[in-house]
């Protein structure tokens, strides 16, 4: 924290740090000095102490002259001064991962972790597994060995980290060390003891069975070393959750003796990881939560800061349990301490009730300019949540929001409140005026280009349908005249969108964007010039598909078909529905619900999503029998066609291609006295539908995953698009020595029944979100309309009626239909998609409740007759 | 270097150190003879295969030896490379009794005194032709034969046979390199 409140001033001048204005160039030049005879150690060491400054800094160095760098510090192995040869330490394993032939310190090294002098073998021993690549790993094996059960801690504590770290590399020669490890555990030295289990539990961390025994063994001998305990409960917890056990596993009675441990550590760590159980009671809580009350009214503060961090955390899930604790929390909320009053308050926001909000609003407000920014995030999310909880309440969190955007703070803290004003005006029809006045007012001054354009993108949708849409023009055009080029782009779409949605602006807009096609960069021009082509047309059809609603491909595959287009010149044109579609992100919407969790894990998580089915393209690619199928049009989610803990545990995706479906099956051998070969997956194919290949797995040994094939052509019949498909898994075992792995010659032939699978309506169809519905309704036009009426009599609420319909059809709801408002007994829900073939799909169901059930009326629209028939009756 | 550096230098105050490169294929003895010039009380007495190099230091008459013995498997040879540019003299130790590996040794030599930072410099190569208590050993004439050091002119050479276990032979070769360097190093200081 106290580095937090240093004078910003001081903070960008570098406040006389000496290694402020280093060159990368002339401090390796520098570095030619180590070649120098005799070595002057304090000169090298200061050079050397430069250059790991510059690579913590980040900087970039190439192999070249890191090889050289690195070799001239081999030189100073020559030198005997101590605190050199610990830099050199260091700067071995800095540079370990940068330069070539790094090896070359091996002897070296080996020399000094088995020598006399006890500060250098600690040390030497990291950076020896630093260097040591796989090949090598054999021939230092012994020493390690040696070096885990020395008797001084430093040395055995080295040794057990760097096996840890090997471990990634190559798990089987560390395993090799089990022995050596467990004599460890038993050392006097509480970190030694920490080190050891931590080794230990990494060697048998994929064996369920052996964790288990681990645990349950050192549980009762008993640990001298309090953070030995927390690693136990640490593994005890993951234990419970991977078995999604309750308080009735003998490892959650283990945690729950060490709340009676002497140590505070202990305690802590024991509490936090009972409340963060998922299958807990309010029962089995309560010890937990008296005694994170408890710290709160410790007198030290990190004890505080750690219980009502907790109790923040777990605020939304265990409301009640973390009410028992509000008097604690009140007292907390004038804590000296900044970032614990902050969370104190921001947890009583999240269980209070809504009459409290007014007063602790006010409460956070007299000190949000005396906390860090990663604490006003805090704050921002427990409103986030709060917007939800009391949409009620909007105006005056509204209000604060709004105070919080015109202070000061840093990228991070701006966006969560970007966002959170953004979630609140799509949850909540009420505050989207007010709303979008706020960040209208916040791109007049914004400094990150990423806001302003995401903002801009907003009014564009949102503001051509509210009551007064030219109020938000002169907001626009202003980034035009004064921003940077990608908000002025971003701002150019915009413009474009109001004028394709309100026809009394469309004169006027045209006029706006005819002035930016004289702007200075490329892109502004194009799309000004794009759009002013466009909405001269004056066609709804063509605004719609163009402007409103836009393309709606994988930029990744967008981008490999024109590769591919230009690669192989043609003829015709180039064909837009040959181009795999946009997958919706499905983990973005899923992590909008839970704030609060650890936002680093967001981005990371998005991508995977989006390219997933990128990824399946690429790799059916790579099968020679498959490449052939033209564009992966859709792949499913994985589902288990075995039970879990079976003998061999499968996994089916479907992928559609416009005439074939490929079932991919992932399988695991389990047995590890068996070896499979030549696996297959027989399907007996549903009515119309024909296998035409099968691709084998050739080999299958234990615990290596592997995949199969099956090729299915769809039915000629374009309405006939469903089927239930028995599955039977055909394979040739040979038994083999589980020790060594070793197969037997001769084998057998052998099968296992797996479960049927079937073929949905929604394998057919891809999500597309249609940002502005009625739009593209309209451009689609009634052409192939159906229209029936049904009752679904199994249905009691709406919301159950949209979670199935939704689900069975495979289409996108849009314009966030697929809420209800609270306590609405009619419902219209507007369906999204593309059908296999490239056919647009839309579907707009009014449900309504009434006392037999929910009655629908649905009607669908396409581009294609046949498409509208097999989904008007997917529902009958 | 200051002025008075080198004058100290010169005038042989301190004792003058020199870079020496220890090379040859593995397992000639290279390990062995360093260990040979160590004090009594640090010298080991098992020698493990090198991995890499070692760095040993150890002093002859006038001279300060920093001596870097490189590692002779094949795999590694390259690395030897890296410090030709800052070396003052090159020890290059053969197995006399590996008659089968002497072409391969005459292989190493040749690449050695092609590189680009060796060619054109005028440093002593010492070279050992080691094991000459071993049954099928060569003699240090046939071993210079077989090396083909007849045709090395451009820089100053000499070869005595040695035995690394007793010692014998190694002071007269690192005797030679003493007045070798020691030549070497005058040139040197009074160039400054
Ligand atoms: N008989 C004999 N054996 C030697 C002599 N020098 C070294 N050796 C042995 O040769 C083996 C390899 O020596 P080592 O120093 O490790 O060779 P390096 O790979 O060049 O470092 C060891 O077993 C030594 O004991 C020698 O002069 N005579
Ligand atoms: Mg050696």
């Amino acid at each position: 924290m106290l580095s937090l409140k240093r004078d910003k001033k001081e903070e960008e001048e570098g406040g006389g740090n000496p290694f402020n204005n280093l060159e990368k160039s002339s401090v390796l030049q520098e570095a030619r000095t180590f070649n120098e005879t005799p070595i002057n150690p304090r000169k090298c060491g200061h050079i050397l102490t430069k250059v790991l400054y510059i690579i913590n800094q980040g900087e970039s160095i190439g192999t070249t002259e890191a090889t050289e760098a690195f070799f001239a510090m081999t030189k100073l192995f020559q030198s005997k001064d101590p605190i050199l040869r610990r830099l050199v330490y260091l700067g071995i394993k800095e540079m370990s991962k940068i330069a070539q032939d790094v090896i070359i310190v091996t002897s070296s090294l080996m020399k000094d972790m088995t020598g006399k002098e006890d500060q250098f073998r600690g040390p030497a021993i990291r950076a020896l597994c630093s260097v040591t690549d796989h090949s090598m790993l054999q021939s230092i094996e012994r020493y390690m060995k040696q070096a885990i059960v020395d008797k001084v801690p430093g040395v055995s504590s080295a040794a057990l980290v760097s096996a840890l770290h090997l471990g990634k590399g190559s798990q089987e020669v560390i395993k090799r060390w089990v022995n050596e490890a467990q004599e460890a555990v038993n050392s006097d030295n509480v970190m030694v003891q920490f080190h050891a289990l931590g080794l230990l539990y990494y060697i048998r961390k994929t064996d369920k069975l052996a964790v288990n025994k681990l645990v349950s063994k050192f549980s009762k001998h008993t640990l001298k070393s309090p953070y030995a305990y927390c690693l136990l409960i640490r593994i005890a917890s993951k234990l419970i959750e991977e078995e999604d056990a309750g308080s009735d596993s003998p490892m959650f009675d283990f945690i729950e003796s060490c709340l009676r441990h002497k140590s505070e550590m202990v305690i802590y760590e024991a509490a936090h990881a009972i409340v963060q159980l998922k299958n807990t009671t309010a029962k089995d809580l309560a010890p937990a939560v008296s005694v994170l009350q408890l710290f709160c009214s410790s007198p030290k503060p990190t004890l505080r800061f750690a219980a009502v961090r907790t109790l923040n955390k777990v605020a939304i899930k265990h409301p009640a349990a973390v009410t028992a604790c509000n008097l604690d929390l009140e007292n907390l909320i004038t804590d000296v301490n900044r970032s614990i009053a902050t969370l104190a308050i921001t947890t009583l926001l999240k269980t209070g009730n809504e009459s409290s909000v007014d007063r602790l609003m006010k409460q956070i407000s007299s000190f949000m300019s005396e906390i860090s920014d990663e604490f006003k995030i805090v704050v921002v999310q427990a409103i986030r949540s709060l917007c939800a909880k009391f949409p009620r309440k909007h105006n005056v969190l509204m209000t604060f929001l709004a105070q919080m955007l015109r202070d000061e703070g840093g990228f991070d803290y701006k966006k969560e409140i970007v966002d959170c004003i953004i979630v609140t005006i799509e949850e909540n029809p009420e505050a989207k005026e007010a709303g979008l006045a706020h960040l209208c007012e916040f791109i007049e001054d914004c400094e990150h280009t990423v806001l302003a354009t995401k903002i801009l993108h907003l009014l564009g949708k949102e503001g051509p349908r509210t009551p007064t849409p030219s109020k938000y023009i002169r907001f626009i055009y202003n980034r035009v005249i004064l921003e940077n080029a990608a908000v002025r782009a971003a701002a150019v779409s915009a413009i474009a969108k109001f004028g394709a949605h309100c026809e009394d602006l469309l004169e006027s807009c045209i006029v706006l964007l005819e002035r930016c096609q004289l702007d200075t960069d490329d892109e502004v021009r194009d799309r000004a010039t794009f759009y002013v082509n466009v909405l001269k047309q004056q066609q709804k059809a063509l605004s719609s598909a163009f402007i409103l609603n836009g393309l709606q491909v994988s930029v990744v595959g967008l981008e490999r078909a024109l590769h591919q287009y230009t690669l192989e010149p043609n003829e015709a044109e180039f064909d837009m529905k040959s181009v795999p579609l946009a997958t919706q992100p499905l983990a973005e919407q899923k992590v909008r619900d839970v704030p609060g969790e650890a936002p680093s894990a967001r981005p990371a998580q998005d991508k995977v999503a989006a390219s997933r089915q990128d990824v399946y393209q690429e790799q059916l690619a790579q099968v020679p029998e498959l490449a052939n199928l033209g564009t992966l049009f859709k792949s499913s989610q994985p589902m288990e066609v075995t039970e879990s803990e079976t003998e061999y545990y499968i996994q089916c995706v479907k992928h559609t291609f416009s005439n074939y479906i490929v079932f991919q099956f992932d399988c695991t051998n389990t047995l590890n006295d068996q070896l499979l070969e030549k696996v297959t997956v027989e399907m007996e194919p549903a009515e119309g539908f024909e296998v035409t290949k099968y691709i084998a797995c050739q080999s299958l040994p234990y615990n290596k995953p592997g995949t199969t094939y099956t090729l299915v052509r769809l039915p000629a019949e374009p309405t006939q698009v469903t089927g239930t498909f028995a599955c039977t898994l055909k394979f040739l075992v040979k038994d083999c020595d589980p020790q060594t792995g070793e197969p037997d010659d001769e084998g057998y032939d052998d099968e296992y029944v797996l479960e049927d699978v079937e073929v949905t309506v929604a394998d057919h169809v891809q999500r597309v979100m249609k940002p502005n519905f009625a739009a593209s309704w309209e451009e689609v036009g009634p052409e192939n309309e159906l229209e029936d009426t049904y009752s679904l009599s199994t249905m009691s609420t709406i919301e159950e009626a949209i979670k199935n319909i939704v689900q069975y059809m495979g289409l996108q709801p849009c314009e966030r239909s697929d809420k209800v408002p609270e306590g609405k007994s009619s419902h219209t829900l507007y369906l999204g998609g593309v059908f296999r073939g490239g056919h647009d799909a839309l579907v707009r169901a009014k449900l309504a409740l009434d006392s037999s059930g929910v009655t629908m009326q649905l009607t669908v629209r396409s581009t294609d007759p046949n498409v509208s028939e097999v989904l008007a009756t997917a529902v009958a | 270097m200051g002025f008075f550096d080198s004058l100290a230098q010169w005038l042989g105050v301190k004792k003058k150190e020199v870079n020496v490169l220890v090379v040859g294929l593995d397992n000639s003895g290279k390990s062995t003879i360093i260990n040979h010039f160590k004090p009594p009380e640090l010298k080991n007495h098992e020698i493990v295969p090198t991995v890499g190099f070692n760095v040993e230091k150890f002093k002859s008459k006038a001279l300060a030896f920093t001596a870097l013995d490189m590692s002779g498997q094949g795999r590694y040879r390259n690395l030897w490379e890296q410090y030709y540019k800052e070396c003052d003299g090159i020890i290059f130790v053969i197995d006399s009794s590996d008659k089968l590996r002497m072409v391969v040794a005459k292989d190493e030599l040749d690449l050695l005194l092609q590189h680009a930072e060796l060619k054109d410099k005028r440093i002593p190569i010492l070279f050992f032709a080691n094991k000459m208590d071993a049954r099928e050993s060569v003699s240090s004439v046939k071993c210079s034969h077989l090396m083909g050091l007849e045709t090395l002119r451009d820089k100053p050479w000499h070869i005595c046979a040695s035995n690394a276990l007793t010692g014998d032979g190694l002071h007269e070769g690192v005797d030679w390199l003493t007045d070798q360097l020691k030549d070497v190093l005058e040139k040197k200081s009074r160039k400054k």
